[in-house]
């Protein structure tokens, strides 16, 4: 089953989040929560040091991203070395085929999951369930989006949009939980719910935050365990890695796994920060007997193409979800598809199309705050003023503005005209009133206009320039 | 064409990004430790892991195994590292003649879990367990109280250092290893109504015991 | 570009680029910025063909047209030694966007343009960065004929474009009978965007919200900023909230500090 993409629909999904006081005390209060954090973390030292490890985390994904096919190859073999079975998947269909093939293989009937966006993108979760297994989300997070039936609305916190209340009625209606307004007590209830699940599953499926290319290993970072739970307890590990997971070097690679908590939770590591190198070794007597790796594009390949491959360089942090005023207003959902906020404004009319995107780029009062977080300094905004571009050269922006902006750009080019414009404005003012026309009447809707002045500055200068002292004391009295 | 040549194919057809990426030439750890001594080492490690939410205490040999024994709470099982890999001999012997099981118990009801340490990061206050035989992985996962031995001189500054000591050994944690984990902490989650809890799936306890 | 590389715009003639809005909305900021400048003895000259930085266009996907309007614009500064605005945001556009615009490897392949745009880039000053960075001047030395509690908000290209922020408080700091308090999330966006306030207007309105009941919160009775595009945008959303509150630009506070002192403005 494919993905359901619904970015076309933003403005009327941004309503909807905007009229759900409980989603927007959650989300406004969870994003400011890890903001802060961050900036404790990161610059806990000084703030020119924090912002020379982002440069260096910067340098790491992109030189990776430079070499990428090599490192790709490199990547397949020491992964193989390590007793990895290595397979490649060009979209989601193939990917999920994989899946399916490895959990036949060896008998698979149930599927422990820790949380993986890309797992998201590939819909993997219902492409299993589909062919008759039972899959378990065991990030908590996950899995109460699971129980709900809903999608991840923040990469990081993908229940960030819920209350309490709200949570305990998904454990209560879905799993017949005892009422508690207690988190500990849901906690502590999902941990004994999801502690049969580990133990019995045959297959477990993680992400992978990184693939260091000279080892051969995955990188997993995560807070709860469940990751380590589904890597190590069942007989068989698949990891779904994307093709831009990849970093070149050990070295790189500490780099990052502690620049990514820092920026996404404030962390100086998770609580388990993972390196998995195979299956089980001869002499161990626990551990997956079958680990597999299977390397995604879903779409990557195209990106890197463009000059939006720096988009790639992302390592899935939330920090400009944490840091945007957008989504600090309404969440995830809004965006639409897999990836909310200003990483999912870019990335979401790359991966699924402009023409099924458009209202995305637009999505930002581009204030930059997105790109001042981001621990890999991705150019956010820039790449968001080039979709806007992209949209108009494919004809995809709505004609009204069009010719709006020709309009404008004559007026804007003579000062004569210029001065008719001013002067057309003031006495539209003047007509229409307190309320404006049009688009303009956005504006009015929430918020009153100053009135247009009744000489321009550069009236004034002159008059000025004409009598100087006098002049002044007129206007300013 | 398999997927794997038509992926390689296209990235190496695409117009190659980032070519003036410059190397950074002063590579520098996420955290400065430079010039700690040990005695400064340890007590940063100290203060991290407590700051984490762990429980440590610098311990005898044998008042590690008081404490141990204060742990236990009518257990009848406790999961374990092998003796061998433990850095406290006669520990094994003390909890077996009270009638209690040792052993890997990967049952999931087990209470009490006791490993070693590979290294221990004074930056972070993490402990590095690496899998192998004898040493569980989930010795230091299922259980609700994980209890790791050490010895001070297994702190190393930071994970950039131990990283570079793998480097210098030829990557054992990386090849010999099949699963390394840098543990910071207990177990938490902070999903429900970003409130902190402790416990999510792993340990929701953390001793760690540095034997003098 | 790094400012330690640019040239000192000490004792030269000061081309202003009042910004489009201010011209028609704000012309009396456009006057404050006059009077600072004059006071302090700069030379000053005020280009008639000036009309927009274009960066309207530019920031909707509009190059051509933003281009059209930036060629417009070096005609009018073709003979500017230094040019100065009260917006961080034109000042932004300028300094950061025409380069790109012009660039042969991005835009037209036209390197007399990409040359002027490079000039007008490093020429290019805004207001209070101008009076702290380029002059170097920190106190005016002026004083407010009573006393008045100021917050900043940090206008975000302002802020993130050209790292401005420290020279306004410096200014204000400064001022005779000013106090300055911290606004909470002076760094966040106050939901204006440019088009984005009409194309998105909810979600504009939302920001808005947010960062009015911040200065309703704050102790202090004035918000200061250096972008007259946001203050319009909050003090739409105060007037129409239907707040006391008011949010001035720079240019303007500072000019009122001309009133307490001798031989200043009456």
């Amino acid at each position: 089953m494919t993905v359901t993409v619904e970015s076309n629909n933003f403005i009327a999904l941004a309503d909807v989040a905007l009229h759900n006081e409980d989603l927007q005390h959650a989300v406004g209060e969870g994003t400011r929560a890890a903001y802060y954090k961050r900036l404790d973390t990161m610059f806990a030292t000084s703030s020119e040091h924090g912002e020379s490890m982002r440069q260096q985390a910067a340098e790491a994904k992109r030189r990776a991203l430079r070499d990428l096919p090599d490192l790709l190859e490199k990547a397949e073999r020491n992964l193989e070395k390590n007793g990895f079975q290595v397979e490649w998947a060009l979209d989601a269909a193939e990917a999920n085929q994989l899946l399916l093939d490895i959990a036949r293989r060896h008998g698979v009937e149930s599927v422990t999951k820790s949380k993986s966006m890309l797992s998201e993108e590939l819909g993997t979760n219902h492409a299993l369930e589909a062919a008759g297994l039972r899959v378990v989300e065991t990030d908590l997070g996950e899995y109460i989006i699971q129980l709900a039936n809903e999608t991840p609305s923040h990469i990081v916190g993908p229940v960030m949009h819920k209350t309490k209340a709200e949570i305990r009625d998904v454990f209560v209606h879905e799993l017949g939980m005892e009422p508690t307004d207690d988190a500990e007590e849901m906690v502590a209830f999902a941990r004994r719910m999801l502690r049969e699940d580990f133990l019995k599953a045959d297959m477990g499926v993680s992400g992978g935050n990184f693939l260091i290319a000279e080892t051969g290993s995955i990188g997993l970072v995560m807070n709860e365990g469940n990751g380590r739970m589904c890597t190590s307890l069942p007989r068989v590990h698949v990891a779904l890695v994307g093709i831009e997971k990849l970093v070149d070097t050990v070295e790189d690679y500490a780099t990052l796994t502690q620049v990514l908590p820092s920026s996404s939770t404030g962390q100086k590591l998770t609580v388990y920060t993972n390196i998995i190198n195979g299956p089980r070794r001869d002499d161990e007597d626990e551990g997956p007997e079958h680990a597999y790796v299977i390397l995604v594009d879903n779409g990557r390949s195209d990106i890197y193409a463009t000059k939006y491959a720096e988009a790639l360089a992302c390592i899935r942090c939330g920090a400009c979800q944490n840091a945007c005023p957008v989504y600090r207003a309404m969440g995830g959902h809004a965006y639409g598809w897999v990836y909310g906020g200003p990483i999912g404004a870019v990335l979401t009319p790359l991966f699924v199309g402009l023409e099924n995107a458009t209202p995305l780029p637009h999505a930002s009062s581009l204030c930059g705050s997105c790109k001042q977080v981001c621990p890999v300094d991705i150019d956010l905004p820039r790449m968001l003023l080039d979709l806007r571009w992209d949209l108009v050269q494919a004809g995809e922006s709505k004609v009204g503005w069009d010719m709006a902006m020709k309009m404008w750009a004559i007026g804007m080019t003579s000062p004569t005209r210029f001065n008719l414009g001013g002067v057309a404005a003031r006495t539209g003012q003047h007509i229409m009133g307190e309320y404006m026309p049009g688009v303009l009447g956005n504006w009015t809707k929430h918020r009153d206009f100053p009135d247009f002045a009744p000489k321009p500055f550069r009236q004034l200068w002159a008059a000025r320039r004409h009598s100087r002292v006098k002049e002044r004391k007129n206007e300013r009295a | 064409m398999s997927a794997r040549e038509q992926i390689l194919g296209k990235l190496r057809q695409a117009r190659q990004p980032f070519t003036d990426v410059q190397p950074i030439q002063d590579r520098q750890p996420m955290i400065p430790m430079a010039g700690l001594s040990a005695a400064d080492q340890l007590s940063r490690f100290i203060s991290e892991a407590e700051a984490l939410g762990c429980c440590v205490y610098q311990v005898s040999p044998n008042e590690a195994i008081e404490q141990i024994m204060d742990l236990l709470d009518g257990d009848k099982t406790v999961s374990s590292w092998d003796e061998a890999e433990l850095p406290l001999p006669g520990l094994r012997g003390m909890l077996e003649s009270l009638g209690v099981s040792v052993g890997a118990h990967q049952d999931g009801d087990t209470r009490l879990g006791i490993t070693g340490v590979t290294a221990a990061l004074a930056a972070t206050g993490s402990l590095i367990v690496e899998s192998g035989a004898g040493r569980y992985r989930s010795t230091s996962l299922l259980p609700d109280v994980h209890i790791a031995l050490m010895r001070a001189e297994q702190i190393l500054p930071d994970l950039e250092s131990w990283e570079e000591a793998q480097r210098r050994a030829g990557y054992p944690a990386f090849t010999r290893s099949s699963n390394t984990t840098v543990i910071s902490g207990p177990s938490k989650t902070a999903d429900i109504a970003h409130q902190l809890v402790k416990g999510a799936h792993g340990p929701r306890e953390v001793h760690v015991m540095i034997l003098g | 570009m790094a400012l330690s590389a640019r040239e000192s715009p000490k004792g030269k003639t000061v081309s202003l680029f009042v910004t489009c809005i201010v011209d028609m909305i704000y012309p009396q900021t456009g006057l404050s910025v006059v009077d600072i400048l004059e006071h302090i003895g700069v030379e000053l000259d005020f280009p008639m063909a000036q009309t927009c930085c274009g960066q309207p266009a530019f920031n909707s996907g509009y190059r051509d047209e933003a281009r059209a309007v930036a060629k417009h614009f070096f005609k009018a500064f073709k003979d500017a030694e230094v040019i100065v605005t009260p917006s961080g945001s034109c000042a932004t556009m300028i300094r950061h966007e025409y380069p790109q615009l012009f660039n042969p490897n991005d835009g037209p392949n036209d390197g007399e343009l990409f040359e002027q745009a490079r000039r007008m880039a490093s020429i290019t000053w805004e207001f209070s960065e101008f009076l702290v960075e380029g002059l170097g001047i920190g106190d005016l030395e002026l004083r407010l004929p009573e006393k008045e509690c100021f917050a900043m908000h940090d206008a975000c290209h302002g802020l993130r474009g050209l790292g401005l922020g420290r020279a306004s408080r410096e200014l204000i700091g400064n001022l005779g009978n000013a106090e300055l308090v911290e606004l909470n999330e002076c760094e966040v966006c106050c939901g204006f965007g440019g088009l984005f306030s009409v194309k998105m207007a909810d979600i504009s309105n939302a920001m808005l919200q947010n960062k009015i009941d911040n200065i309703n919160k704050s102790s202090a009775g004035t918000i200061v900023t250096g972008d007259v595009s946001c203050l319009t945008q909050m003090n739409g959303g105060l007037s129409r909230n239907k707040s006391r509150k008011r949010v001035l630009h720079l240019a303007d506070v500072l000019a009122k500090g001309l009133e307490g002192i001798d031989g200043g403005r009456a």
